[in-house]
């Protein structure tokens, strides 16, 4: 009997708790989506209607603005969303798998300098970029590597950010023994890192993946200032160009419209990668 | 296993690793050495140098040693020590934004990851609050400005309905101003937050919880005696992220009060200002000021990472750590 | 999924190196013009009114101006010219008038004189004085004039000055002392004379004498800027304007039917397509508005070619200013069809003197040109100075906090101060 309303409360409690949760989840929602949905209503309104302010109602231009910015002669969206997703998926792919394998050097092996190392990442994570952003151009212009996806895509590979994240990761998820028990079966170190410890990093590689992708999708300042060629400009660059068009050809409703179509391809990439973040991933390896 | 394991470890040992930890951490440093370590390094030495533009005109490069730093801790006009404040604007809204992100997305991902509590609809959820984030930040302070500015309909409905004065104007008070772009800060990465929380709870071996758990530990003491030690790591990355990230607050406050950071520089963080000095190109005055957030963000950096890991290091990381000085 | 990451890898780096490889062209000296521009505004012009010489191709480098991309990067090219590649070499570049001094007065940019173009007496002296050096040396043209006036709304200023005709409305305003008893006027009729506190700020600073700087390095104040900040102070005391800025929604809210607004400052682009408000369909007011010149002549915009020092195109960029200054042809269709005002007085006057010219809906038909046309022989540009945008931005933004209630005077004009010394280290400014 006592035991059953032990139970009985608890279901209560359950109950409770959950409608507290599902109202907090609902309520962040509810802001979150509305941003959004300001950006869609936005989409569908004509620049003089953008002009008189702000409404919650829908207007019918979404396909004339869909129209104009897809004509528009100083962009080329197809082009600017192709570029932008070489820059962006190899930026994403490269930075985390580098960030891992020098994580995983300077977590498992132990080599003089080491603390070093790991001391001197960490503090070039803290220097701010925009100062260095400036001499970066010009170097990169010294270097003729202008025009190019090069200065865009290969400094991911030494990202201090998403190797502090990879070595705290393994520190609070990857055991060595699995790595012994790898050398015992004869596999040779790249062979163990890429096949064994990557699997069991998974969702690390996935959240970082979406977060360097996403960094790299919206990169606007660094990109605009390296590339000149139409034909390899970046998404945000087009829209910053929409932006700046003369009075004539000036709409804030073809902005919106890029700006929420530039949106699509992150959300897309969100959730698939999304969904490696997977419960209990390391589970079965640690115990086998 | 422990057996096999131990009686492996005296072969092992016979074999040096340490060069694989050599060719491992080298595409990282040829790549850094190549690409960013210049323009770093100039960085720190143009800020003992008098260098910028009046138009196309260069004045300088002068070197006159600390002047630069000595000129950045002089009071203004007002008898205001600018970089001060400014540090103190950025680390305030920084904080406030950053106190309900992190207790937010901590409380997210114990929900999400809650098998008692077995969310529905998780996928739409995780979804939802990492959308804030791929909205660019500069169209996002549009959309923020749009909707608080004088006319606009946060204003309007307010005044109108009594809340609020007829002449109020969100932009000229300290704490509405710092208001939003707390709100807006929080906004954008409450959600970036809670998936790395989250992704760092999943990798916990799940049996850890279930023993727990048998031992008849109740959730509030299985979140603080397992939950949050072996997570450390992965907070303490947050936390010093999210610190980083704050003291280089630029974008948001920089749309959203045009650059100006009003009222009366109340809202102006330490990048704004060294932005302002790159409008004519000043690297020796900018140089110093990186030079500043660096010492600052290292200084708080450096504490947390340092309370905060030894804290919190369980017999069982130290276990491990044990063992990889063996390897 | 490490498979698939491989394999997306390995196509991503082919795609990526394919999409960077430099076409190499054999191209000779000469062959390659170069232009750099904001937006395609002028390349639509270009392409439409210019025949490119047989053998040259134009190369045209748009960066947008947001974050100053566009100056930045045109920087770094103009440093670089000396040891650029002939076809690599900027030829033309676009600039306007906010920061047009910075390049004019420089060796990046070239006399015009000596590639044989001379300046012709149609165009607007102010556009030649604004692309010439502080020794006079012209360094290009502009292509098209934005001369300004005062937008006035046609119920109001019958309501307040009993008339909206143009002629009356432009004598009961034509001075600053006039301008301010008809604001009294208004305000007592429940009116804003102006919508925002910098409303005027172009219309004062554009007749400024002084440059912001003096021979010793001393920041001095022109007696234009502080009419303006006399004026602006007693503007918002008395409520006679807003105190919202020149681009906020509080302003453009009042161009509305319901607005309560009499005089807007602007230039045909401003009223042709940032005036949407007051040409909204249903609660818009068009042809309710007439242009005058108002109290002082003065312009907004515009924008000039310059001819970079090193081009080797220098036929061709004479071309191209003749094009767009004294071609009459081509000019003429710019009037009818792109609804420019260009810089040649003999083909405006033109359009000035037909009767039945006018076709702006929101002017109710007014023939625009014809006011624009007396009021542009008035523009002046004297003694500005390479320091002119980022000051003039910099009064206006601490103003505006004094405006709005944020700070005092006192505080807002040392805010400014110390902004100056930020921008410009070597700027004297008066001691606290």
């Amino acid at each position: 009997m006592k035991q059953m309303d032990q139970n009985k409360a608890g279901m209560i409690k359950l109950t409770l708790l959950r409608v507290v949760v599902y109202a907090i989840l609902i309520f962040l929602s509810f802001l979150c989506l509305f941003f959004f949905y300001l950006m869609i209503v936005n989409s569908t309104r004509s620049n003089a209607e953008l002009a008189k302010g702000f409404t919650l109602i829908p207007s019918g231009s979404f396909f004339i603005n869909l129209k104009n910015a897809w004509n528009d002669s100083s962009i080329n969206i197809p082009r600017g969303m192709l570029n932008s997703l070489i820059i962006s998926l190899s930026t994403a792919v490269l930075t985390t798998y580098f960030s891992a394998l020098t994580a995983y050097g300077v977590h498992v092996y132990d080599f003089k300098g080491k603390k070093f190392v790991f001391t001197f990442i960490m503090a070039i994570m803290m220097i701010p970029a925009q100062v260095s952003a400036l001499g970066f151009v010009q170097l990169m212009n010294k270097m003729n590597l202008n025009d190019s996806f090069i200065p865009l895509i290969v400094p991911g590979i030494a990202a201090p950010v998403v190797f502090f994240y990879m070595k705290q990761y393994m520190e609070s998820v990857l055991p060595l023994d699995v790595i012994d028990a790898a050398r015992v079966d004869g596999s040779g170190e790249f062979r163990t890192f890429n096949t064994i410890v990557l699997p069991m990093l998974k969702p690390a590689l996935a959240v970082q993946m979406i977060f360097s992708f996403v960094s790299s999708w919206n990169n606007y300042f660094i990109p605009a200032l390296l590339l000149n060629k139409p034909e390899l400009k970046t998404v945000p660059i087009m829209i910053a160009q929409l932006r700046s068009a003369d009075y004539s050809k000036f709409d804030m409703g073809k902005v919106y419209m890029f700006i929420l179509l530039a949106i699509l391809p992150v959300l897309i990439t969100y959730i698939i990668l999304s969904k490696s973040i997977i419960k209990g991933v390391t589970a079965g390896s640690v115990k086998g | 296993m422990e057996n096999k394991l131990k009686t492996n470890n005296g072969k092992l040992k016979s074999v040096s690793y340490a060069k694989w930890g050599y060719i491992f951490i080298a595409p990282f440093f040829i790549v850094y050495l190549l690409f960013t370590l210049i323009p770093q390094f100039l960085t720190i030495y143009n800020s003992f140098f008098e260098t910028y533009r009046i138009g196309l005109s260069q004045v300088g490069p002068n070197f006159v040693g600390l002047k630069n730093y000595i000129e950045l801790f002089k009071a203004d006009p007002n008898g205001t020590v600018l970089i001060l404040k400014y540090a103190w604007n950025t680390i305030w809204m920084w904080f406030l934004g950053a106190l309900p992100q992190f207790v937010v997305a901590m409380l997210l991902a114990l929900f999400f990851t809650s098998i008692r509590l077995n969310i529905k609809g998780q996928g739409f959820f995780k979804t939802v609050i990492y959308m804030p984030n791929l909205i660019m930040a500069a169209a996002f302070s549009m959309l923020f400005y749009a909707l608080f500015c004088k006319g606009g309909p946060i204003q309007t409905l307010l005044t109108n309905k009594g809340v609020l004065e007829m002449e109020f104007d969100f932009f000229r008070h300290r704490v509405t101003v710092r208001g939003m772009i707390a709100l807006m800060n929080f906004l954008m990465w409450f959600g970036n937050t809670t998936i790395v929380l989250m992704a760092g709870i999943m990798g916990i071996d799940q049996s850890i919880f279930e023993s727990a758990t048998i031992d008849g530990a109740n959730s509030v003491q299985v979140f603080f005696r397992v939950t949050l030690p072996l997570l450390m790591p992965i907070f303490v990355y947050c936390l010093i992220t999210a610190m980083i990230g704050g003291i280089q607050m630029f974008d948001v406050p920089q749309v959203l009060t045009k650059g100006d950071g009003v009222p009366n520089g109340t809202t102006r963080t330490l990048v704004m200002y060294l932005n302002n000095y790159l409008k004519t190109y000043n690297y020796g005055m900018s140089g110093a000021i990186s030079v500043i957030i660096f010492i600052i963000t290292g200084g708080l950096g450096g504490i947390v990472y340092k309370i905060l890991s030894k804290q919190y290091k369980d017999p069982e990381a130290k276990h491990r750590e044990r063992k990889g000085k063996v390897i | 999924m490490k498979k698939l990451l491989a394999i997306m890898f390995a196509v991503l780096m082919i795609v990526s190196i394919a999409a960077c490889t430099k076409p190499e062209k054999p191209v000779e000296q000469g062959k390659v013009f170069n232009i750099y521009a904001w937006n395609d505004e002028f390349k639509g012009f270009f392409e439409e009114y210019y025949k490119v010489p047989e053998g040259v191709e134009v190369k045209w480098i748009i960066n947008p101006s947001d974050n100053g991309v566009y100056q930045q990067k045109l920087d770094e090219a103009l440093l670089n010219q000396e040891n650029a590649p002939a076809d690599e070499k900027i030829d033309l570049f676009l600039a306007e008038a906010d920061y047009i001094g910075k390049y004019v007065d420089s060796d990046y940019t070239m006399d015009i004189s000596k590639i044989g173009f001379k300046n012709a007496s149609t165009m607007y002296d102010y556009t030649i004085k604004a692309a010439s050096d502080t020794k006079g040396v012209c360094k290009g043209v502009s292509f098209q004039c934005c001369p300004a006036g005062v937008i006035y709304r046609k119920s109001i200023a019958k309501d307040v000055l009993g008339t909206d005709v143009p002629e009356e409305v432009q004598a009961a305003i034509d001075t600053w002392e006039k301008f301010d008893e008809v604001a009294a006027k208004a305000k007592e009729k429940g009116y804003y004379m102006t919508a925002s506190f910098a409303e005027t700020f172009r219309a004062f600073s554009n007749n400024c004498t002084k440059p912001w700087v003096d021979d010793k390095g001393n920041l001095q104040f022109d007696d234009q800027i502080t009419a303006w900040i006399d004026q602006t102070d007693k503007f918002i005391e008395n409520g006679y304007t807003l105190t919202a800025g020149v681009w906020d929604k509080e302003k453009t809210d009042q161009m509305f039917a319901t607005g309560k607004t009499m005089c807007f400052f602007g230039p045909a682009w401003y009223y042709n397509f940032c005036m949407t408000n007051a040409m909204d369909e249903t609660d818009g007011c068009a042809g309710d508005w007439c242009l005058v010149k108002g109290p002082q002549a003065y312009f907004w915009g515009g924008t000039w070619l310059l001819a970079a020092n090193g081009s080797d195109n220098t036929e061709m960029l004479k071309d191209i200013f003749e094009t767009f200054t004294v071609n009459t042809d081509v000019l003429k269709k710019m009037v009818k069809d792109k609804n420019q005002y260009v810089n040649n007085t003999d083909v405006v006057k033109e359009f000035a003197e037909d009767a039945s010219y006018g076709n702006t809906a929101i002017l109710d038909g007014q023939n625009d040109i014809a006011i624009f046309y007396e009021l542009a022989k008035d523009i002046k540009w004297e003694n500005h100075t390479n320091y002119d945008q980022l000051l003039n931005e910099g009064l206006q933004n601490k103003l505006q906090e004094f405006y709005t209630g944020s700070v005092d005077k006192d505080t807002a004009m040392k805010n400014f101060y110390q902004y100056i010394k930020e921008t410009y280290p070597n700027i004297v400014v008066p001691e606290a």
